[in-house]
């Protein structure tokens, strides 16, 4: 590195001093508050720790309970999984639909993305205590309507087998957000490559598979990252709502990590919960990347 | 002359000088205390700010300083202050226990103290909120109990006598049924909210041996069997709201005082703060302890909350002082009248302004109950264990599981339970 310090002109030595300076304030804020919590939290899974006291030293032990003897972890890595499962498909699937829809040019549709956006950027307790409302199984608007149908509805919520599928259900409502971003994707895609294809005789489906689709694979990729991490990283409706009940049905991951480390002050415990999310989530979107190769294509190809 | 005027200039200077050191040294005189309190409904901001101002007037050599904290982000904040070593308030609520090591001693304080009496305090708070490891390490503020309140409007409208002290868990489901009308949308009573509250320790039933190496024979033990097929009767008898129906009403446990306050609950497992909602509601009713079993001893689910002075003051005496006179009888007194407060000593406490009603004098003999609170905190990985017996109460609430199936369920749950005992155990200690 000294060598091709070396190697620079004066000219170009200051320059890449001044960048640095530039650099600094970030680089001094991304050493402080993300690099050094990183590592610092690496040593403490490694640790037992109270909070209070000082850590104590006991190897990979929390790794060795995790994987030999604990079940809650296990349960918490199976609800989490099963969101993920469930949600992500239809986030995805729901919010391309929902962009497909606003990008329709008709007259006040700037107020229908203004509204579907809404969602997005009410807090999560709020939009929490609104979906308690909405699926109370005995006075709530969904049962009521359903019944009015002649449906019995579910307990939602307060059911261990329907409890799951109401958070994602959540969840999707929030699809907004993402339609907004496929939004901007597929505004991208020029028109004339439908005119073009249109004079070839395709019909609307075959611009969508053969047009669309293949053009928005960047904005798809890039959804499907955010919004994969985004749901292993679901807490507050399961944290507000079940407090992961009934019967451990939505004891999301964050929501055991956050019981450990602030409930029974295991920080220890709760800093190895958390690098193995980590990991888990930097193992699937090295995975996802790696076959991006195969189906996202960019304009540039 | 020159000379002269010149070194009454020079003495001028130097007392010029001398002014500001003198100023430290005023200074140093007067201690800064920094507090740490929440606000809520038994003493709101504006009446903690006055008992300040009162406390500082009278103490011209310490003023205390009032940092008022949202009660929701309380606990987090304390634990990262005091696990960081440093920045930690003098004087605060120490209210959960893994705090404790970081609570100065008191014990040589309250000694030397003649206006501080520990025997004046209700003895079970004292004994659960103040000692630990056998230091003093706080002193209780207030106090708070869970009791059942009855619409006493609505057992006169059926024909029913008022429940009596002395009544059991029979007669709650008995009295609950009697009290349902699906027509009017009304259950007659509710249900335990958890495992092992004060039902549960009526019934004899702990979690783990009191050593802490055992779940075998606790957690599924016959008295533990017993209180949860009563709560399996309870379910089955449809005279209770069901999980739903309560938790859709409130997310900070309000549920039941709605649905109380509104007429549609005839009984309900409630606290005092709910007492003071349904005087200004306009509610008739009464209070009960929670039901016994005959021949069992008889707990209370009851709370205070520890106020201490941390490890790392640099103002210790000044700290007690401060304490002392926040959560010694002046204090307390003072939030009790300018507030909602109900005070850890029984002599204030005999002084509320509502003492001679029925239902104050109902609450004041649950408070000399003995408390679930006494084996809770000597025992610190009951929080972890209980994880398992949550699991079978969920269970037995939801209807997943048959009469005859609790006693299987419950052995299923020692393993789990044994495992996460044995960790903690390592962890915090038996």
């Amino acid at each position: 590195m000294l060598a091709s310090w070396r190697r620079l002109s004066p000219m170009a030595r200051r320059e890449a001093l001044e960048a640095y300076l530039a650099l600094s304030p970030w680089l001094l804020g991304f050493t402080l508050f993300t690099v050094m919590p990183i590592a610092v939290s690496i040593f403490l899974s490694f640790t037992q720790w109270t909070i209070i006291e000082q850590p104590i030293w006991i190897g990979a032990d929390n790794y060795v309970r995790m994987f030999t003897r604990d079940p809650l972890f296990w349960q918490a890595l199976k609800v989490t999984g099963s969101f993920v499962l469930i949600s992500l498909p239809l986030k995805l699937v729901l919010g391309l639909a929902l962009a497909l829809l606003l990008n329709n040019r008709l007259p006040g549709m700037n107020f229908f993305r203004t509204v579907f956006y809404i969602p997005a950027v009410i807090s999560g307790v709020a939009v929490s205590l609104m979906w308690m409302w909405l699926l109370q199984p005995d006075t709530g608007v969904v049962n009521t309507l359903l019944d009015a149908v002649g449906v019995k509805g579910p307990n939602w919520f307060w059911d261990k087998d329907w409890a799951l599928p109401s958070v994602a259900l959540m969840s999707i409502w929030k699809v907004g957000g993402s339609a907004i971003i496929y939004l901007a994707g597929l505004q991208n895609i020029p028109a004339q490559l439908y005119e073009a294809a249109e004079i070839d005789g395709a019909g609307k489906w075959g611009r969508f598979w053969r047009i669309t689709i293949p053009l928005l694979t960047p904005t798809i990729f890039f959804q499907l990252i955010i919004e994969m991490i985004d749901s292993f990283k679901v807490f507050t409706e399961a944290f507000v709502i079940t407090q992961g009940g009934p019967l451990k049905s939505t004891y999301f991951y964050m929501l055991y990590f956050y019981e450990e480390a602030f409930r029974n002050f295991n920080m220890g415990y709760a800093s190895a919960l958390a690098l193995f999310l980590t990991l888990i989530i930097l193992a699937t979107t090295i995975f996802i990347n790696y076959t991006s190769k195969r189906w996202v294509y960019y304009e540039s190809e | 002359m020159w000379y002269r005027s010149r070194k009454i200039s020079l003495v001028l200077f130097a007392l010029l000088m001398l002014i500001p050191f003198g100023a430290v040294t005023l200074a140093q005189d007067v201690v800064t205390i920094e507090w740490w309190t929440v606000s809520s409904e038994e003493y709101s901001e504006e009446v903690q700010r006055a008992l300040v101002d009162q406390f500082n007037a009278e103490h011209p050599n310490i003023q205390v300083n009032i940092t008022v904290l949202p009660e929701s982000g309380f606990t987090e904040r304390m634990t990262a202050t005091l696990g960081a070593g440093s920045g930690a308030p003098d004087v605060a609520f120490f209210w959960d226990n893994n705090w404790f090591p970081q609570a100065l001693d008191l014990t040589a304080y309250i000694e030397a103290d003649p206006d501080l009496d520990p025997s004046t305090y209700f003895e079970g708070f004292w004994n659960t909120r103040s000692v630990w490891q056998d230091k003093i390490v706080g002193l209780p503020l207030g106090v708070g109990a869970n009791f059942v309140m009855y619409n006493k409007d609505v057992f006169d409208e059926m024909g029913v006598a008022y429940p009596s002290p002395d009544w059991t868990t029979e007669d709650y489901i008995a009295t609950a049924t009697t009290l349902t009308d699906p027509d009017k949308r009304r259950w007659g009573g509710d249900r335990p909210r958890g495992p092992f509250r004060a039902i549960w320790r009526n019934y004899g039933a702990f979690p783990y041996s009191d050593d802490s190496t055992t779940v075998e024979g606790y957690l599924n033990s016959d008295a533990s069997v017993a209180a949860y097929t009563w709560l399996w009767d309870l379910v089955a008898s449809n005279v209770t709201p069901t999980p739903a129906d309560i938790e859709i009403l409130g997310t900070e446990g309000t549920g039941p005082i709605d649905l109380f306050l509104a007429g549609r609950l005839a009984m309900a497992t409630l606290n005092q703060g709910h007492v003071l909602t349904a005087v200004e509601s306009g509610v008739n009713f009464g209070i009960v302890p929670e039901p016994q079993i005959p021949g069992n001893e008889r707990y209370a689910n009851a709370w205070s909350l520890t106020a201490s002075v941390w490890a790392g003051t640099e103002h210790p005496d000044e700290a007690y002082e401060w304490l002392s006179y926040w959560v010694g009888p002046e204090g307390q007194q003072f939030l009790m009248q300018n507030g909602h407060l109900f005070p850890s000593i029984p002599a204030v406490l005999e002084t509320h302004p509502d003492a001679d009603k029925d239902y104050v004098q109902a609450f004041f003999a649950v408070l000399e109950q003995r408390q679930v609170a006494e084996w809770v905190n000597a025992h610190p990985c009951n929080g972890t264990v209980l994880r398992a017996a949550v699991d079978a109460w969920d269970l037995v609430n939801l209807g997943e599981i048959g009469r005859d199936d609790i006693k299987a369920t419950l052995d299923s749950l020692v393993e789990p339970a044994q495992q996460a005992l044995d960790e903690c155990v390592a962890r915090l200690g038996a």
